[in-house]
């Protein structure tokens, strides 16, 4: 007892000698210029717009921030605190799902007497902790105080179909705080994200769990990307259910209820599999684990390691304990489900038809237009197909999304906004698909048939191939593909 | 001179009281054929079904025969009890329904109250449709008083029936009239020219006097024909190039048949994918799927469906398949709400429902999907909303859904599961709800094993069978005052 106590106030002094008690000096104030691709139009791209943020001096003279900082930034300015002098920097790694960049200064003089901040551990609940951040509303720096008031699983609405350990605090987290450091004891035990409009006075920030492992992810010069269990995993508190698979009414052990086609997981965990340990961690009947006093989703077990890691998982299957290893893995077979950044749409353009990939952000870009019919059919195949039909899911659904009008398509009655099902025959799995199946066409017209009621075009290929280029031209499109 | 003074008087007088006269033979012409219809009618709530509450409609009808009155099918399901008045005041007679026809959205009633029909008189249908610049009058009783609106004719076209898919042609009236639409008469040259169906705006729609006449008429024969309609996809013929792909040369015509669905009926339908119709019924279609009638003009194809034709007629079409013209007789599909794998109506019944250990399983039916409100088809779960563009099949009639969970000690841990498409049920595949009772029968090892259809949510539920699964079902259904731990209306199909 003693030493560990001696063990804390040295690295206490340690951090102190380090930081000095200024963190607000290695707060860096973010400025970006991003521009973002049109979807629905995917040779374009929206206006440039402004946007601001913050981020922090880590070890290695980098700076931290949020992804959403920086995704889509055509120029990035970072600022020193109380500095008028406008730095250039640039993006070193990016975690779009964990929210989470490091940037580099072309300038290392930047770094120059700004000390790096060091991390903490996950605060206690009713703890209090500090943000630093240039929130919009002014140029200097603020500081808020909050208590952190809840620790759990929540989405990260940056990439939208992600789940990590969240800490929620009472301390205001505007826009403009986004990248700026929460600390604790001199010492970074967050980085402030996001909050939610419905919960006003609350912000929320990323713990150094999900910081740490970002940052050993990227050790290797790559980031791999999150682990996930690859396995959706319920509560088993009805009796019944318990009684059925023989488990004893101890409230441990939560049902694996699915697993994700397209994991290395299928091969090691079943339906009706009961979890019982993840690793270290014990699972209560809820699907929860005690992670640091506080009762989080399970998942967080398979969310500390890298992709690749093993984890021990003690089941109870057919009525006996069994221990088996989950080989974690960066799921990315799902990227059209969630917000994507920086990596530009894929499309190709022939005969004045836009093809491109279907993807949430194409449906939020083209909006509402086209009948509840299609747009149905659309958001079945993008969200719902692989779960209920996997064998007949597609690697990238391919949408046709719009028609540039040319005398070659004049006639055509579908004008977008639908899934496209075969070209000449071959059934389009990607884009690549799409530019293969006109390449290799030997028939004078091409057949385009659609999904959902099985609606076909067709096109005069020779006639299509002439008007291509005048058409590229019409429309300002320098290329006619992306891939 | 005072005699001449008085014959010119006369003279001068005599014009006018014939004008009033007709003026007065007319308004009371209409005072005598249109009547006042209320309906009490029990209403359901779909997300407890088993509660249900009264409900008033009010409606116009017109006499259209002896003791006959015509009024459109609209608010008259699940009636409890019918009321005619005339004259717009005094005494309300009790009325029965001849027959409803709910796919027409038409409905004939009488009394047995003599008299009520006492100086009424029936009104003419007329045989000749109004054509541009005709003058109309939407008539009802308002307040006790005749209203007689002006309506300027707009167009003819073929609409779904409100309440049904079954398409037929309609007349578009504009109108200052307001919350019209409830069967109120149209009128021109002192005939009856339609019944109002709905009411947008200003836009009212109108089922014709055609389309009246050929249902009556229906439904005056022993065995009543159903309507039926076209159980095919198609889309217009105005890419050329898809013509010259199919080899169809010529000026552009015809529609091009894109989806066959199965048909429930066993009849193998004649028509295939990339089929171009070319005529149906002796009418050519233009690339729009528009053909000429003789008494509408252009209208769109699906009206050829309900032109005096009905379920189980044949009706001859031109094809054009593999290059070559081919004649078809093409059998008319009855349509019935069970063809949609989601109905968009269930009339003159309960709810179907069934409660095990405090979970609810429902029928997934349009009415259950709109009790999410006026946004129902945007607010309504997506998955659920879009099951309704689906056909139903003789694999997959329908569907069934774990609509929520009353809470219990029994079904601890599902609480909060609802919406979840139901796949089997101790190994046997559910579609109806007698599927699920037959299932229940036969648990697995005193355990009832609830599947789903995979989704993010949950997909299977196990509950505890036999008598504790009974007792906690009784003691469920008195907590949550609920006479009945089912309402099965139609049992017949259950591990078919």
């Amino acid at each position: 007892m003693f030493l560990k106590t001696v063990f804390t106030c040295l690295a206490f002094l340690v951090a102190g000698t380090c930081l000095g008690i200024e963190p607000e000096r290695s707060v860096i104030q973010i400025l970006t210029y991003r521009q973002s691709p049109d979807w629905s139009a995917p040779w374009r791209f929206d206006v440039v717009q402004r946007a601001g943020g913050s981020g922090f001096v880590i070890r290695g003279k980098r700076i931290m921030t949020n992804a959403h900082v920086v995704s889509w930034a055509r120029q990035i300015i970072v600022r020193k605190y109380q500095d008028a002098k406008p730095y250039a920097a640039k993006v070193e790694f990016v975690a779009h799902d964990c929210d989470l960049a490091i940037l580099t200064v072309e300038d290392e003089s930047f770094f120059d007497g700004l000390p790096a901040l060091g991390f903490g551990d996950l605060p206690k609940v009713r703890s209090t902790v500090i943000t630093y951040g240039y929130p919009a509303g002014g140029e200097e720096i603020s500081y808020t105080r909050g208590v952190v008031s809840r620790i759990e699983l929540s989405p990260y609405s940056h990439i939208g179909n992600r789940r990590l350990l969240t800490v929620q605090t009472d301390a205001a987290i505007n826009p403009g705080n986004s990248g700026g450091p929460v600390v604790q004891d001199d010492r970074v035990v967050g980085v402030a994200f996001q909050g939610i409009k419905s919960l006003e006075g609350a912000g929320f920030f990323i713990p150094p769990q999900v910081i740490q492992r970002f940052l050993k992810d990227i050790e290797d010069k790559h980031y791999d990307g999150l682990p996930l269990a690859g396995a959706g995993i319920a509560s088993l508190q009805n009796p019944a259910y318990r009684a059925l698979l023989k488990l004893p009414d101890n409230n441990l052990g939560a049902r694996v209820d699915r697993i994700r086609s397209k994991t290395h997981t299928k091969n090691v965990l079943r339906a009706d599999d009961v979890i019982l340990k993840i690793g270290e961690f014990a699972v209560a009947s809820d699907a929860t684990i005690l992670f640091q006093s506080n009762r989080v989703f399970c998942a967080m077990g398979f969310q500390l390691g890298q992709s690749g890691d093993s984890v021990p998982v003690q089941l109870w299957r057919d009525g006996k304990l069994q221990d088996v290893t989950v080989t974690l893995e960066a799921a990315v077979d799902d990227q059209c489900e969630g917000n994507q950044f920086d990596v530009e749409p894929r499309y190709f353009v022939f005969g004045g038809l836009v093809f491109t990939q279907l993807s949430l952000d194409y449906l939020r870009d083209s909006g509402r237009e086209g009948s509840e019919a299609t747009a149905g059919e659309l958001n079945y195949e993008l969200f719902f197909r692989n779960r209920e039909e996997p064998e007949l899911a597609r690697e990238e659904p391919v949408v046709l999304s719009s028609v540039l009008t040319d005398a070659v398509n004049a006639n055509f009655i579908t004008r977008g906004r639908v899934l496209v099902d075969r070209i000449n025959g071959i059934r389009i799995e990607k884009v690549a698909d799409v530019i293969r199946a006109f390449a290799s066409s030997t028939n004078t017209h091409d057949m385009i048939e659609f999904g959902g009621r099985g609606s076909f075009e067709t096109l005069d290929h020779a006639e299509a191939v002439r008007a291509n280029t005048k058409i590229l031209k019409t429309y300002g499109i320098t290329q006619d593909r992306h891939l | 001179m005072k005699n001449h003074f008085a014959i010119r008087l006369l003279l001068l007088i005599a014009p006018l009281a014939a004008l009033a006269e007709t003026i007065s033979t007319n308004a009371s012409t209409w005072e005598k054929s249109v009547v006042n219809i209320e309906v009490a009618r029990k209403s359901y709530d779909y997300y407890q079904p088993w509660n249900r509450r009264s409900e008033r409609a009010a409606k116009t009808g017109v006499v259209v025969g002896e003791r006959q009155i015509l009024a459109t099918a609209q608010g008259l399901s699940d009636q409890t009890l019918v009321r005619m008045q005339k004259n717009g005041r005094g005494k309300w007679a009790t009325a029965s329904v001849v027959w409803i026809d709910y796919h027409a959205n038409l409905a004939l009633l009488t009394t047995e109250d003599a008299a009520f029909w006492r100086d009424l008189r029936p009104a003419d249908l007329t045989s000749k449709p109004p054509a541009e610049g005709a003058k109309l009058q939407i008539v009802r009783w308002r307040e006790g008083k005749l209203e007689n609106r002006q309506a300027e004719f707009t167009q003819y076209s073929v609409n779904e029936s409100v309440g049904s898919a079954i398409n037929h042609v309609q007349m578009e009236l504009d109108s200052e009239i307001r919350d019209a639409g409830s069967g109120e008469p149209v009128i021109t040259d002192s005939r009856v020219a339609g019944i109002t169906a709905s009411q947008l705006g200003r836009t009212c729609k109108v089922i014709t006097a055609s389309f009246i006449h050929s249902v009556v008429d229906a439904h005056k024969s022993v065995s009543p024909r159903v309507l039926g309609y076209f159980h095919f996809y198609w889309q217009p013929a105005e890419n050329p190039a898809s013509l010259a792909q199919l080899k169809l040369s010529g000026e552009p015509r015809g529609v091009l048949v894109i989806n066959v669905p199965e048909r429930l009926d066993g009849v193998d339908s004649v028509l295939k994918p990339r089929d171009i119709i070319l005529n149906i019924d002796g009418f050519d279609l233009d690339m729009q799927g528009d053909y000429i009638d003789p008494e509408f003009g252009s209208l769109t194809l699906e009206n050829l469906s309900t032109r005096g034709r009905w379920a189980g007629d044949d009706i001859k079409m031109k094809i054009w398949r593999d290059g070559k013209p081919l004649d078809v007789m093409y059998r008319l599909p009855g349509y019935d709400f069970k063809n949609s794998l989601v109905p968009i109506a269930v009339h003159d019944q309960m709810p179907d429902y069934l409660i095990v250990g405090g979970l609810v399983f429902q029928p997934l039916t349009t009415p259950y999907l709109q009790r999410w409100g006026s946004e129902w088809e945007r607010t309504a779960p997506f998955r659920l909303n879009h099951y309704r563009s689906d056909e139903a099949t003789k694999a997959k009639p329908s569907l069934v859904i774990l609509s929520q969970v009353l809470p219990d000690k029994f079904n601890i841990g599902y609480q909060e599961y609802r919406s979840l498409v139901v796949s089997q049920v101790n190994g046997q595949t559910v579609n109806k709800l007698a599927d699920l009772q037959a299932a229940l029968k036969k648990p697995k090892d005193k355990f009832h094993i609830i599947d789903f259809v995979p989704n993010e949510s949950l997909q299977r539920i196990v509950l505890a069978a036999g008598d504790t699964e009974r007792e906690a079902t009784q003691r469920i259904l008195k907590r949550f005052g609920i006479a009945d731990d089912e309402q099965i209306t139609s049992k017949s199909a259950a591990g078919k």
